[in-house]
Formats: C-alpha cells, structure tokens, sequence
C-alpha cells in the first residue's frame, strides 16, 4: 500500500484536531464542495478534502498544521455563494476550511444596534434569533437567505434596507492569520475595548477592508450593525413598460440617493427578472437563441409586468415618509409614463411586506428558467450613477448575451453613487454547447467592460485573474501591492492562493 | 426514475434542527431544514410541478421514494439542487429525513 500523500496526511492531523468525524476526504469532498451551478465540469476544480473546525483555536492549529504540510487552505462559510462558484475553490489541490460549525450568534446589542457573528451564522439564523427574542432591529439580507451573514458582507453583497451596503456596516473583525496568530481590527485591537462595534477605525491604518474579498487571513469574528427596526415604510413600486425609460428613472432616482431621501438600494430588475421567477422560458418560447423581441413584449404584457421592474421604500417615521413618499412621485413625474403603486408598512403589523428581509430561497428558483438542470454564472459590472452610462452598459452587454445566444437577465441595484449592474447568464448544464458558449461569453463581457472602463464588483471563482487583470492601472500595480501583502504576511501561502487574483509566491504560476 | 427528475431537500439550516431522535424526528426534520424550498408553496415545489404528476411535487406526500435514493440526492445534488454536505447536515439527521420520505404517505 502507498503511503499516503500530502494531503491525506495533512487531512489525518486535521483529524486529530476537530475529530475525525469533521473531516471529509478526497473521495466524498469531490462532490460535496463542487460548484452546484458550475459553468463547466465541477470535478475539475472541486477540492481534495475538507476540515470543520468549531473553535476559533481550532482553526489556528488547522492553518498551522497546514503550513507544516505544505497544503493550501480555501476558507468558506456556508459556501452559498451561487453563482460566483458555490463552496468550490479557484484550485483543485486544496484543503477547503469549512467554517458552517462555527455558527454562534455572540452578541446581539439592542441598544448600541449591533450583532457579534461568527462566519457560520445564516441569514435564517440571524432572522429567527431577532424574531424569537423579539429583538427591535432588523437585518439586511440578499436575495436568498441561505448564506451567511459574514460571508456575504465580505464578499461585499448587497441587500435591500438602508443597511444594504453590507460591507460598510462590518464594525470590528477577528482574524487568523497565514501562520495561526490571532489578531483583532479597529478598536479590537485594544484589549478590553468597549468599541470594538462602535468604532470601526481604530487607531493607525484600518485593515477591515483588506480582509474583504481577500486572502490576507480567515475571519473568525465579525462586528456588524443591525438597523432599529422603523415605525414605518412606505413601498413606491413602479412597471416601466419601455426599456427606453430606464435612463430617466436612473437619472431621476440619483438626486434621492445622493441626499438621502431614498436611503435604501432599489433594483430595476429587467422583464425576464421578473417572468423567470414564475415561469420557466418554454411556457413563453419554444425556439432557440434568444427570446425575439415581439415574444418578449407578448409574454411582458400577458404577466402585467413592466420591461423594467423597481420599488423605492423609505424607512422610517411615518410622518417623514410622507413627506419623501411626495418628493420620490414629484422626481418621477413627467420623466416616465408609469406611477407609482403604494403601500405601507406600520409597526406591529406582520412583516411580510415590510421591507425587513424575511427568510427565502425563492430566488434561486430563477436557475429553472431553461429547465434541465439549471446552472447560472453571474457577470456583475459597476456602472456610473447616469441613465446615459447605464444604459450604454445595458445595451452593450444585452447585445452581447444575445449574440451569444442566451436571453439578458439583469438589473441595476442603486448604490448611493453607483449603479451595481448584477446580470446572470442562466443555461442548462446538461447541455455541452451552451455552457461551451458561456464559457467564451464570460471573459469577453469582463474585457469589454473594461475597455468601456466598468470594473466587477465581484467574479465567479473561474475567472479571478481575468478580473483583477482589468484592474490594470499602472501596469497592475494594485495587484503588485496585493501580493506583496500577501507574501509577508502569509509566507507559506496557505490561505486561499489565487483568491481574487491575488497569487502567494509558492503557486504564481497557476495564475491563469 | 432519473436522478435528474428529483429535487429534494434544499436545506435552510435553521437552528435547533441539527440533530433527529425520537418517532416524530425524520417529520420535524424535513420541516425544519427541507421546508425553505419543499414546502407545498416552496419554490422547488414549483420546479417539480413541471415535471411531475399530482402530488409527486410535493416530497411529504410523494410515494415511491426509498431512503437510499434520498441519500444520495442529497449528497450529490440533482436537477438545479444543490449538494448538502456532512458538515451542514449530519449523517444522522439524513437518515432520519431519508427514512421519513421513504415511509408511508
């Protein structure tokens, strides 16, 4: 019998730090940790074992031990990151670190609005546990519940109360480190700290955001500010029947973002959005390519729906949310040919129809819309606040899903000053052909937007160094800094090589 | 019957759920940690009434499932569902759903 490699050994020291029973080998981790909705063959990218720790002191000895094996950890927490690679790695000969048992909701502060997580805490964990305590503040929340907390705030999700912008409301992070230490961000770093939550800077350089879509250590800890549940919210929902009106309620909505009246981030969803939730593509259109444009609007019409789909919600006292209620209808008006629907939310009432995000899986549902077995790849280009940019970005990368075969399903997401245009390409894995035509889709669409000088958000696990490749100012200089970091200060590059481009020493030469 | 024409559990990891026992643990199981997408108006539901008959859509009433078959759908993923791993649900708590769909209906 051959004696067993690096990895099966470094798997059998893993075991005797969180007990065999949490460790997963190569044979059951090849599909337990692939990429669900996978673009191409999940077994070429799927991990060769897996370890769960349940203590933050266990994962100091896994990352220890891992440096003393020579073998790369992938750090996850729920691994519900669909669309951008699920619980799968950017390289196959890895160790995923799967952090789901470390789950414990720490802290919650009613008073100060602020909750202490570890990276294992779901969406649904954190809405039962406000809930059932009867809690006065609320969480924001992306499309599908699923996932956790802190995953999807490091990886800069985004939700849909005034809290949405989930990575500037991080307040305090623990992290190990590429070689076991322990350190604390902000005002953590003073032992005994009474801000750690409260103050997200503390003293010298501020390091929290480097630890987001990063390599540069493992989270253990998250702070994370939670909203004072409202008296009220008013709900302005609105169907535009032309795709051509989209620049005028972009450019109508910006002056509500920048001074505040809309403090929340509203989506203007794109008719397929909208149809692929209840239906699947073959009740509206049997042939191939793309929908034709006459079908699209039968279909679009037959659902009384709008070409583009959207609602402004104001959170807050009733009495204020008239009054913005009146200036977000007078900002609209004129600019399109739609009105607003509203309705309202007060205190006390159920939540269903509140604004507070309630638990749901029923987004992923759109996968369906090719039936077979559904697989989706998310392209996720930040556009300029400007109905004129939006929409060249729009029409440009429309035509390009169309070409490709593949019908646009999109929306524009507002930031405070920017637009997040998340877009999906949806298709069937069980058919080669149109995931051969995603997977040449996908780098073009990444190139094009940067030529146009649209940069991602965020990437599919498959395409990091094509995207951080685009963030080429001065020659890459960003990424040269990136990995002069990450070789100081994770010298064995056991966390997460080639995350978000960023290649340790040791494994440069896998870049892509 | 296909992998591929089975959705199963998508599993809403709700706290407390973790861990089966007792004659009615395979039932609360399911509710608990299946029900966020095969719950009658969940949205796997849905996706299974485009392919199935009657209540097959519906896994609490749907006959003709054997626990092994279960297992391995959740384990591996079918259709747009997918995998559910060891660390996130529990051998134990497996059998337990899997037998629960497996019984009598």
């Amino acid at each position: 019998m051959a004696a067993p490699g690096k990895f099966e050994q470094a798997l059998q020291a893993f075991a005797r730090v969180v007990g065999a029973e949490h460790v997963t080998h190569a044979a059951e981790a090849r599909y337990e940790y692939a990429d669900a909705m996978a673009p191409r063959d999940p077994a070429s990218y799927a991990p060769r074992g897996a370890v769960a720790p349940a203590s933050v002191e266990e994962v100091q000895a896994i990352v220890r031990l891992a440096g003393e094996h020579g073998v790369p950890l992938w750090p996850i927490s729920r691994g519900k990151n669909f669309g951008y690679g699920g619980s799968a790695p950017r390289i196959p000969d890895i160790v995923m670190l799967d952090l789901i048992r470390m789950n414990r909701i720490l802290e919650v502060n009613v008073e100060h609005g602020y909750a202490l997580l570890e990276p294992g805490v779901g969406f649904d964990d954190l809405f039962e546990y406000l809930t059932a305590n009867k809690i006065p503040l609320w969480m924001s929340a992306p499309a599908h519940t699923w996932g956790s907390v802190v995953g999807n705030a490091l990886e800069r999700g985004v939700g849909y109360t005034p809290y949405g912008e989930h990575a500037s409301k991080i307040c305090g992070l623990e992290v190990v480190t590429g070689t076991g230490e322990l350190l604390r961000t902000g005002m953590g770093a003073l032992a005994g700290s009474k801000t750690w939550q409260g103050f997200p800077y503390g003293f010298g350089p501020a390091w929290d955001t480097a630890f987001m879509q990063s390599n540069f250590g493992i989270v253990t800890k998250m702070g994370l500010w939670l909203m004072p549940e409202p008296e009220n919210t008013v709900s302005l929902s609105m169907a535009l029947e032309k795709a051509e009106e989209l620049p005028a309620a972009i450019d109508a909505l910006r002056p509500l973002k920048l001074d505040g009246t809309v403090q929340a981030n509203p989506s203007f969803g794109n008719v397929i959005r909208t149809l692929a939730t209840r239906a699947t593509r073959s009740e509206y259109y049997q042939g191939t390519g793309p929908i034709p444009e006459d079908v699209l609007e039968k279909a679009r019409i037959k659902a009384g729906v709008g070409h583009w789909n959207f609602a402004v919600r104001l959170f807050g006292d009733r009495k204020i949310n008239a009054i913005n209620a009146e200036k977000v209808k007078a900002a609209f008006r004129g600019k399109v040919s739609a009105e607003f629907q509203q309705s309202e939310w007060n205190r006390g009432e159920p939540l269903r129809n509140s604004g507070s995000p309630m638990p749901s899986l029923g987004a992923l549902g759109v996968v369906d819309w090719l039936g077979g077995k559904g697989g989706h790849l998310t392209f996720s280009p930040v556009s300029p606040f400007s109905g004129a940019e939006a929409w060249k970005q729009y029409t440009l990368i429309r035509g390009m899903f169309e070409d490709a075969g593949f019908d646009y399903y999109g929306g524009f997401t507002a930031g405070q000053r920017y637009l997040n245009h998340i877009t999906m390409i949806l298709f069937d894995r069980s058919q080669p052909d149109m995931l051969e035509r995603a997977n040449k889709l996908f780098p073009r669409l990444i190139s094009t937007a940067a030529k146009n000088g649209w940069g991602e958000y965020r990437t599919h696990v498959l395409w990091y160094d094509e995207v951080a490749g685009s963030y080429d100012y001065n020659h890459g200089a960003m990424r040269r800094w990136n990995e002069a970091v990450k070789d100081a200060v994770d010298p064995k590059g056991v966390i997460a090589p080639g995350k978000m481009g960023i290649w340790p020493k040791a494994y440069r030469k896998d870049r892509a | 019957m296909k992998l591929a024409t089975l959705w199963l559990a998508w599993l809403a990891a709700i706290p407390g759920a973790a861990h089966a026992s007792g004659p009615n643990s395979g039932k609360d199981a399911f509710e608990a940690r299946c029900s966020g997408c095969h719950a009658e108006s969940g949205w796997a539901t849905r996706v299974l009434k485009r392919r199935l008959p009657g209540d097959q859509a519906v896994l609490a009433r749907r006959t003709g499932l054997t626990a092994a078959f279960v297992k391995v759908v959740v384990r591996h993923g079918t259709g747009s569902m997918p995998q559910i791993r060891k660390a996130e649900l529990d051998d134990a708590t497996l059998d337990a759903i899997a037998k629960y769909l497996e019984g009598p209906k």
